[in-house]
């Protein structure tokens, strides 16, 4: 009698794919037949320079923009091809924390974490409260419900951001560059943050981070997207050790942050006589 | 009801008309669901939008009614024909300026306020972070102040009616030592009611032409600071130039109509 085939990955495992994934802006491939997978419970960062897509490739995943071709399965569904009826179902599993917090500037602080909860959920207010005092005790920030966010520091609003994306206690939390313009202590305590929820509570993540010192921190997986001539490709993939390991000379200059190697900074000669004489 | 807000929801963003059919099929669905107005939302935009416009309101509609008496006590007192001052004064607030010069005070003080608070949420990508956690900005941020609109601004025009006429009276109280009583009958017996409900009827049409405006013009921002500057300019100039022709339509159609 024959044993079944064992699997190698389960299928269900898989909270997230994207397949052959190619963003087009003005004729120029920003994403270029982008294919990754994010399985449960990982903390999956994606990292590259400036200007290589890591937003677009955000913007796509929580289908706040349609990619040019290519598929983004969420939750084993394709989100580019959903209703935003069947779309909003999805956005309901998971939680957005914004570069800058995108918090509602007329709101206080509980009322922005709130907002969810009261418009998603039919607990009792009493019970809303409760929640929103959990989750900023949970980001570091007890006694701020009150404040507005144009009175707390930059570093809270993000913090406050991570609350209000994780109240409806998602499985799955997109953060963008959550430590871009943090000190090093506010950056560790946003990290701690983040593994905090992965690894006790048990969300997956996928942090859009060019912060290499928070990268390797939190990552159990790491995805780096190429620039210049390589533009829109993943130049490596794989966990922090291979990807520290890897000799690629374009990921260890980003790596390193050195300013000399394979990453352009400028225009080549040739490229920019063309810009000049205007046939590039 | 639903269904037809999800078929909307597929159009969501390709413009104005779109805007308009997703509004109300909002305002249909919340017949049966009331929550999906969001009556807290909607008391406080009364608040902001209407109940705070009232002192810029009343400042209007008193110089307003005051300059109409002082006008037609020059012409209508060379006819001897004084007696008519209050008479002139009441049509000529119900029928056309009460609801006009009204809507134009809050065109000026509610419409752009309106659009320059939704274009910058969009800027501040709060709009975004909305869609994102799956809540419609049309039922979340415009239903509540369209709603708000349109129930203040006839409530806006009465008040304003009666405080143009308290200035009428002033002038002919003043200066032509009209009885106070005299005044009151003509001011009041002679405006059929057609003449009050053309007026609320238009003040609902501008209502709901400032508030479309406004928000679709605050949703659509491009570009930053100097977009939201661009929208509420935007705002205020096409939400004026369609209240100024619709109310010529509208009063054309009352003309014939009655």
């Amino acid at each position: 009698m024959k044993n079944p085939p064992k699997k190698t990955s389960d299928s269900s495992d898989i909270i997230l794919e994207v397949r052959d994934l190619v963003q087009v802006f003005n004729g120029r491939a920003v994403l270029n037949g982008l294919n990754f997978k994010v399985r449960r419970g990982e903390t999956f960062i994606i990292m590259g320079g400036s200007g290589c897509g890591k937003t677009t490739l955000l913007r796509i995943l929580i289908g706040a923009q349609k990619p040019t071709s290519g598929s983004v399965r969420l939750f084993g569904q394709d989100i580019t091809q959903l209703d935003p009826e069947a779309l909003d179902k999805i956005r309901l599993r998971f939680g957005m924390n914004f570069q800058f917090g995108a918090l509602f500037q007329s709101m206080t602080v509980g009322e922005n974490i709130a907002l969810p909860l009261q418009e998603h959920s039919r607990v009792d207010p009493s019970l809303i409260e409760m929640v929103v005092k959990m989750k900023l005790e949970l980001v570091g920030l007890t006694g701020f419900e009150n404040f507005k966010p144009s009175e707390i520091s930059g570093g809270m609003r993000k913090r406050v951001g991570l609350a209000r994306a994780l109240a409806l206690d998602p499985e799955l939390l997109f953060s963008d560059e959550p430590t871009s313009g943090l000190d090093p202590v506010m950056t560790a305590v946003v990290d701690q943050l983040t593994l905090d929820s992965t690894r006790k509570i048990g969300v997956t993540a996928v942090v859009v981070s060019h912060d290499m010192t928070s990268a390797f921190r939190i990552a159990t997986r790491m995805l780096m997207l190429g620039s210049g001539p390589r533009q829109g490709e993943i130049v490596a993939e794989g966990t922090p050790d291979e990807i520290r390991n890897n000799p690629d000379p374009f990921l260890q200059q980003f790596i390193r942050g050195e300013a000399d190697g394979p990453i352009p900074l400028r225009l080549s000669q040739d490229d920019y006589l063309k810009h000049l004489l205007g046939d590039g | 009801m639903k269904f037809l807000v999800r078929l909307l929801r597929r159009n969501e963003g390709k413009g104005y008309w779109v805007l308009n059919a997703r509004i109300y099929s909002f305002l249909l669905w919340g017949l049966t669901n009331p929550k999906v107005l969001s009556p807290e939302l909607t008391l406080s935009q009364m608040l902001r939008i209407g109940v705070q416009a009232l002192p810029m309101a009343s400042l209007v509609a008193l110089s307003v009614g005051f300059i109409l008496a002082m006008q037609a006590s020059t012409e209508l007192g060379k006819l001897g024909a004084d007696s008519f001052i209050p008479d002139l004064v009441s049509l000529s607030l119900m029928r056309e300026l009460g609801p006009l010069l009204i809507a134009i005070i809050v065109v000026g003080r509610s419409g752009s306020a309106v659009t320059a608070e939704i274009g910058t949420m969009k800027v501040n990508e709060e709009i975004e972070a909305l869609r994102v956690m799956a809540i419609s900005p049309v039922r979340y941020l415009v239903v509540p102040r369209y709603l708000a609109l349109v129930i203040m601004l006839p409530i806006l025009t009465i008040f304003g009616n009666c405080v143009g006429l308290a200035g009428g009276w002033a002038v002919c109280a003043g200066t032509l030592d009209m009885p106070t009583s005299f005044y009151i009958k003509h001011a009041v017996d002679r405006p059929e009611l057609w003449d009050l409900y053309s007026g609320l009827i238009k003040s609902v049409v501008f209502a709901h032409i400032i508030i479309t405006i406004a928000c679709h013009q605050g949703l659509n921002v491009e570009d930053g600071a100097q977009g939201v500057g661009r929208a509420t300019t935007n705002s205020v100039v096409f939400s004026i130039l369609w209240i100024i022709i619709s109310d010529a339509i509208l009063t054309g159609l009352f003309f014939f109509v009655s």
